[in-house]
């Protein structure tokens, strides 16, 4: 299957930030949660993807055409939904929308008024004098229902209350089925992670350390109750471990036969949250 | 549709055969009927909080042995299966659920012997309250 998106030796130099080398692609059908502290680069990767800042190095191709050629078809494919949207303060929700579905050929207007009817959002009230919730809410609604291919979510879930998150959801689902879609999306919410991505990307100071199926991660981490104390000597695949009987291992499988020989018994072994496996993957890589 | 699936992070059978036994299940008991719809790969990947990866590899498993059909544009069905084929999945789950049981007892230094003792107990009591 050809990728919808190629990043290929993608690297951005600044004075005081370097992002890359990025080698990823994504296909179609798929979501994918960026993931990585604040500054990490997701941002910056999706200004990339858009074209908005030129990477120092490597080419960026949608649909097997560069990004950075004269021919901008591509932009017809792909709808973007920044973090926030500046110098639209004084258009009302009713102008932004004339202005936006007359740049996309594929916009779904009542997706659009579904949308604003369960956001319940005042459509001729100016940008500017909305909540930062409804705002994002209202970026929201101005950004699905061009239903491109590619769907960008920076952060979409933030300042959201927790009933307008589940619409949410259930409308991004519904979208992936209409088919050969795909979603990338940066957050925070473990909840948004655990319930959309099927793959997680790990950002750490501009360095990508990861690229996984979800429950392939998952399953890369156990937490051991041992029978009885352990020795000083930390265990094969042990990464932390709190008091003399529990330890976590990133090598479930070597860690267990290491028990066996030892004949060490373990009362439990159990799998880690994808929020504890995230913090341990971003706090150790810095470490090391 | 929500299904009533329930996956175990900590037990040693893949995520996909869990998923994919659980439906077979479901539809040789009769809870899900012929022409059910079942839910869509990416619906069940947010229910279930797995991917699609495994939840495709789960449906095409469960397509692959006759028990779902998928129609283009449509979605995913319960299929109409032979009688016999829910037998025997019948007969698997039950086997599978004793032994289950019993390797739960060795694992805790029971004797096959003791093992059989425990569960003479267990159905005898059972016996009697059918009575």
């Amino acid at each position: 299957m050809q990728p919808l998106i190629e990043f290929k030796n993608v690297r951005k130099s600044n004075d005081d930030f370097e992002l890359g080398p990025i080698n990823l692609s994504f296909e179609p059908g798929t979501i994918t949660a960026l993931v990585g502290k604040n500054g990490a680069g997701k941002s910056t990767f999706f200004k990339l993807l858009m074209n908005l800042v030129s990477p120092t190095e490597g080419d960026i191709f949608i649909k097997g055409q560069s990004i950075l050629g004269e021919n901008e078809d591509w932009k017809k494919k792909i709808s973007y939904q920044p973090q926030s949207l500046n110098g639209v303060n004084s258009f009302t929700g009713k102008e932004l929308k004339k202005l936006v579905s007359h740049y996309y050929p594929t916009w779904d207007d009542d997706l659009f008024t579904k949308l604003v009817h369960q956001f319940e959002l005042p459509l001729s009230k100016a940008f500017g004098k909305l909540s930062q919730g409804v705002q994002k809410q209202l970026s929201l609604a101005l950004t699905i229902p061009r239903d491109t291919e590619i769907l960008l979510l920076d952060e979409p879930t933030a300042h959201m209350d927790i009933p307008t998150k589940q619409i949410l959801m259930d409308c991004l689902v519904d979208w992936m089925d209409r088919g050969d879609k795909m979603i990338l999306i940066a957050s925070h919410q473990v909840e948004d992670i655990r319930k959309l991505a099927d793959y997680l990307v790990l950002f750490q100071k501009g360095k990508i350390v990861g690229n996984y199926v979800k429950e392939e991660l998952v399953a890369q981490y156990k937490r051991y109750w041992l029978e009885s104390s352990l020795s000083a000597q930390p265990l094969p695949g042990e990464i932390a471990r709190k008091g003399e009987r529990l330890i976590i291992s990133n090598h479930p499988l070597e860690t267990e036969a290491h028990l066996r020989k030892e004949n060490q018994r373990w009362l439990d072994a159990e799998s880690l949250d994808l929020e504890d496996i995230i913090s341990i993957v971003l706090n150790n890589e810095r470490k090391g | 549709m929500h299904l009533p699936i329930r996956l175990t992070k900590e037990s040693r059978e893949p995520i996909y055969h869990q998923i994919e036994n659980q439906i077979k299940a479901l539809i040789s008991s009769g809870q899900l009927k012929t022409g059910t719809p079942l839910p869509s790969i990416r619906a069940l990947s947010k229910d279930l909080e797995i991917s699609v990866i495994t939840i495709r590899r789960a449906y095409q498993n469960l397509e692959y042995q006759g028990f779902i059909k998928t129609t283009q544009g449509k979605g995913t069905f319960v299929a109409d299966i032979e009688d016999a084929l829910k037998e025997k999945v019948k007969v698997e789950a039950v086997y599978k659920a004793i032994e289950g049981a019993i390797e739960t007892a060795l694992r805790h230094d029971y004797t096959p012997t003791e093992v059989e003792k425990i569960f003479q107990s267990i159905i005898a009591a059972y016996k009697k309250k059918e009575e």
